[in-house]
């Protein structure tokens, strides 16, 4: 099952520290919930795990993330994602993020991704109804994150970080570390009852 | 000793035989939850088996690591085709000419395939192996649609096939075409294409569904070291070929192997195959010396087990500009799976596809269905059905539909113009079948008048004349022919054995008796209709005849149920056996009674005395006669055997209407009102011909209106769950009303036909007749199934009716 993906965020960070981020896979997955590199294969390759849990049940996807293209001056990076989990599930993921500057602002930018996700076995039979909405909840969650992260960068000109976010918060991001089931299909239910009522959650 | 006198009436009543609505035998154990089917059978030192299956639909096997799972305490064994070579089992034989891995071997061709079997204590530590055991895969591209899987440079699902350009039905033209079968005469059709006055032609999907009994397959396999017998206990519909197969594969005597189909939870054709879990399970048990049992689960049965339809098909009616029509041309592109391991005779790669004339007197006809693999799971079963029947009726009956909407012809005056007539019986179709008996305008006028056709039509023209009606009204009608009760055995095998079936019965010395039969009920309730042939062909009360089968050590063989064939082929047999049994007790009557055999009249339960009602000897005394004292020159007992090899296949017919009301908001269609007049010849239990209506008309309403395997572009089926997956409870199935006519077959014992399968074949065209008849008067002339309220949603926004 496949799920093509094409979002802009905009978000209150300044092009050039997002780029920095963008730029540390290890840094960048871990504002993934659930997400971590565990081992750096070689300069563009890195293996990695994601921890998925609904209720009682926990899937653990291990795979690899391979750098396919990182274009500095367009503020550019290709990734492509593949793993599998023991119990019958596989999935991969190609990635292309941009960092847009805003040019009416220049302390913000704009994050756009654009992802083909192809999802097989108990994942894509199970879940495949939910798909669209389970990855909108992941984005928004990783974006949540890599937005407070890249705030507690260091700024270009070496000024002190938001104080707001200091550099304790990118280590322990507000967003849950695990992706959590029963949050995710809380989101659910109260976009879906946002949507019967005509507003956007 | 004479019983006392009873009138003739009372007598026949006593009997409870043919014709009586006796209460079924079996209900009495199943209501109780005392049935017993293969998963409440547990035997000493049994082990559980478990499936490891692919999550992909194509891709080569690199690596498969069992440590993590043989490293779990309970576990004893984990096999996978690497294990089953050395004993040449890790390929089996299908019954249509092709083979299927039993555990994939190299490559898996389709979602859930099976790929390792674990082997444990329990079911639970089975489960949890299965999980350990580490699969790596390297995907490869899928193809999911048979036509994009005829293209030149389409991925080659079968790689063991590469090279091979002879398969079991003909030349293979594509590494993924499996065969062409062709029926009927293609220059007389094309000639009579030529000369029409009006043609039609419309394409239709008939998708893919699955039949879903109540009870999913599986085993208990026990295996005897030190005797060498193996014994499995197996949800079947044909026990004795799976022996017979069972032997071939193993190298174990036929007379060492014993397969016994206890209960079954509904079989619907799912249970004809011989699926991978039975082998593996009967391997480890070979392996391991101990009994292993292999239920498999819902996902598992849907994911994997035979299918049913998947037919892409093109019709196309050649006719006078006043209706009749005068040609036939059917091509279809058959989707197989994987694996051809459809259940039909093996020189019938198509099943009776042919029987797509339908009713009607078509004098030129031509049939074409080529075969196709896919990365999908194997199957293409009877799902209640004869052999592709029910594709075949569902394209003739749409297409006289199609045919009537370009002729602004009635639905009802196009059926009744083209009919075979009932002096032309016995009637040759253009594809070679000989009709039996039937008389369709008889049934069609009943039926019409019965639901005031005419007032129906009138209600529609009304409603479709004001804007503002909340619903589209559609009338549907199929007038439909089956053939059924395969089948004479010089052109109906399977793996070569003729498809013939059996009886024995033995009458006791006190007049009960006991019938052993190469069938197998799931539901059709043999243990009561076949007491009740007996019961009127012996004159010994349905009440103390035990019906047995299942068991091939104790049944005579026969080729099982599926097909409509238990009344048409074990029923005849039935009443073969009877009657050596009759021609027996007559001679031991009259040497009773002195007189000549031919002095001698049969009376419900007596051989009396002609002219001479006091002088008579019921049954039962002649029974204790065969025993105590027979005639000389006669050998004791009461018994016989009868192999019935049918001459013909029966035709029985129905005449199906159906009134629905589409919800213009919604989508949603109503059923209001469904009358289906079946004719199956003669009426054996009327009781249980209206169940097995009943059942068969929601099986097909559940086609129609909601059933589907929906896949994705990777292979991944979407709706292997009773979640997604329709079965209609009572709470969806709407209200159908019965009738019925009786035209005997003229070449059956009985004169009976065979009826569970009619009311699903006849139904499923019904239902989309309706529908694409509520949009008719828009210009539309067919919808694909299934008419869920979502698709027929969309017709009504693609068409401008919705509100």
């Amino acid at each position: 099952m496949e799920v093509k993906l094409d979002k802009q965020y905009p978000l209150d960070v300044d092009a050039t520290r997002a780029w920095a981020l963008l730029t540390d896979l290890k840094a960048v997955a871990s504002c993934m919930p659930g997400a971590e590199i565990t081992e750096q294969l070689s300069d563009t390759s890195y293996k990695g795990a994601v921890k998925v849990k609904v209720g009682p049940a926990v899937a653990q996807f291990g795979g690899t993330v391979d750098v396919i293209e990182a274009v500095e001056s367009e503020r550019k990076m290709v990734l492509r994602g593949k793993g599998a989990d023991k119990s019958g599930s596989s999935a991969s993921m190609d990635l292309t993020a941009i960092i847009t500057a805003d040019p009416s602002n220049p302390a913000h930018c704009v994050l756009n991704g654009q992802a083909a996700v192809i999802v097989n076995g108990k994942f894509a039979q199970f879940g495949g109804r939910l798909m669209v909405q389970v990855s909108d909840m992941l984005l928004a969650q990783f974006v949540e994150n890599f937005r407070q992260t890249a705030l507690s960068l260091p700024t270009a000109d070496g000024a002190p970080s938001d104080p707001a976010h200091d550099s304790a918060s990118a280590k322990a991001p507000v967003v849950a570390r695990e992706i959590n089931g029963l949050a995710i299909f809380w989101s659910l239910v109260k976009s879906w009852f946002g949507g019967l009522l005509g507003k956007k959650v | 000793m004479n019983a006392p006198v009873l009138t003739v009436e009372a007598r026949e009543l006593a009997l409870a035989g043919m014709g009586a609505s006796r209460l079924r035998k079996e209900d009495a154990r199943f209501i109780q939850g005392k049935g017993n089917y293969v998963d409440d059978i547990k035997m000493p030192g049994m082990l559980h088996m478990d499936i490891v299956r692919s999550p992909i639909a194509h891709g080569r096997i690199v690596k498969i690591n069992k440590e993590a799972a043989l490293a779990i305490p309970g576990v004893h064994a984990v096999l996978t085709a690497d294990d089953l070579k050395p004993l040449k089992l890790h390929w089996m034989p299908t019954l249509a000419g092709d083979v299927a891995a039993v555990l994939a071997d190299e490559k898996v061709h389709f979602q859930m395939q099976e790929v390792a079997i674990v082997i444990a204590d329990d079911r639970y530590i089975a489960a949890d192996a299965v999980e350990a055991v580490e699969v790596e895969y390297e995907e490869l591209p899928v193809v999911m649609d048979p036509y994009a899987a005829l293209q030149p440079g389409a991925p080659v699902v079968r790689d063991d096939l590469a090279g091979k350009t002879e398969g079991a039905h003909g030349k293979r033209e594509h590494h993924n075409h499996i065969f062409t079968w062709d029926a009927g005469d293609k220059a007389a059709a094309d000639a009579a294409f030529d000369k029409a006055e009006v043609t039609v032609s419309q394409h239709m999907y008939y998708p893919r569904v699955h039949p879903c009994p109540l009870e999913t397959c599986g085993c208990v396999a026990s295996f005897d070291p030190i005797k060498g017998e193996l014994t499995t206990f197996i949800t079947s519909q044909a026990p004795h070929i799976v022996r017979t197969v069972v032997s071939m594969l193993s190298g174990i005597p036929e007379s060492k192997v014993r397969i016994v189909s206890p209960d079954i939870g509904g079989g619907f054709g799912n249970k004809v195959p011989i699926y991978p879990g039975y082998v593996c399970a009967i391997v480890a048990s070979i392996v391991l010396g101990r009994p292993v049992k292999w239920v498999e689960d819902r996902i598992e049965n849907i994911s994997s087990t035979g299918f049913a339809r998947d037919y892409h098909m093109d019709g196309e009616l050649a006719a006078t500009a006043d209706g009749k029509i005068t040609g036939l041309r059917v091509n279809v592109v058959a989707d197989h799976g994987a694996f051809d391991a459809c259940a039909d005779p093996t020189k019938f790669p198509a099943g009776m596809f042919h029987i797509v004339s339908g009713s009607y007197d078509i004098p030129a006809a031509h049939a074409s269905v080529k075969g196709v693999y896919t990365n999908k799971a194997p199957g293409g079963v009877a799902y209640r059905c004869s052999f592709r029947v029910t594709e075949a009726v569902y394209l003739i009956e749409r297409m006289v539909d199609v045919l009537a909407q370009k002729l602004g012809m009635d639905k009802a005056e196009i059926r009744a113009k083209n009919f075979v007539k009932k002096e032309q019986f016995p009637y040759k179709s253009a594809f070679g079948f000989e009709f039996d008996s039937g008389d369709y305008q008889t049934a069609l006028d009943k039926v019409l008048k019965a639901v005031d056709y005419k007032g129906l039509r009138a209600e529609q023209k009304a409603k479709r004349a004001d804007p503002n009606s909340p619903t589209l009204m559609g009338i549907g009608l199929v007038t439909f022919t089956e053939v059924v009760g395969a089948g004479p055995s010089k052109i109906c095998d399977i793996l070569g054995v003729g498809m013939f079936d059996s009886c024995e019965i033995r009458i006791h010395p006190t007049g009960s008796a006991i019938a052993r039969m190469g069938t197998i009920s799931q539901g059709q309730g043999h243990q009561t209709t076949y007491a009740q042939i007996i019961a009127t062909e012996l004159g010994i009360p349905s009440e103390v005849i035990q019906v047995e089968e299942g068991d091939t050590s104790t049944a005579p063989y026969g080729l099982g149920t599926y097909g409509s064939r238990s009344t048409p082929v074990a029923g005849a047999a039935i009443a073969m056996a009877a009657r050596k049994i009759h021609a027996k007790a007559r001679k031991i009557a009259a040497h009773m009674l002195e007189v000549n055999e031919n002095d001698l009249d049969w009376e419900v339960d007596r051989f009396k005395v002609k002219g001479d009602d006091s002088k008579f000897k019921t049954m039962a005394e002649v029974a204790w006669q065969a025993y105590h004292q027979p005639p000389a020159g006669l050998e004791p007992g009461l018994e016989a055997v009868h192999y019935y090899d049918p001459p013909n296949f029966t035709f029985p017919f129905g005449i199906y209407l159906c009134v629905v009301d589409i919800d213009r908001a919604t989508g949603e269609t109503k059923i209001r009102r469904f009358y289906a007049l079946d004719d199956c010849g003669t009426r054996i239990n009327p009781m249980i011909i209206e169940g097995q209506i009943h059942g068969g008309l929601t099986e097909g309403f559940a086609v129609a209106m909601g059933q589907q395997m929906p896949f994705d572009a990777q292979g991944n089926l979407l709706g292997n769950t009773l979640m997604d997956y329709f079965l209609p409870t009572f709470v969806e199935t709407p209200h159908w009303e019965t009738d019925h006519t009786v035209t005997p077959s003229p070449h059956h014992p009985l004169g009976a036909k065979g009826v569970a399968e009619s009311p699903h074949v006849g139904s499923i065209p019904t239902f989309t007749s309706a529908v694409v008849d509520a949009f008719s008067h828009l210009g539309v002339t067919h919808l694909d199934m299934p008419h869920n309220a979502f698709r027929t949603w969309k017709a009504l926004r693609e068409h401008g009716a919705s509100l």
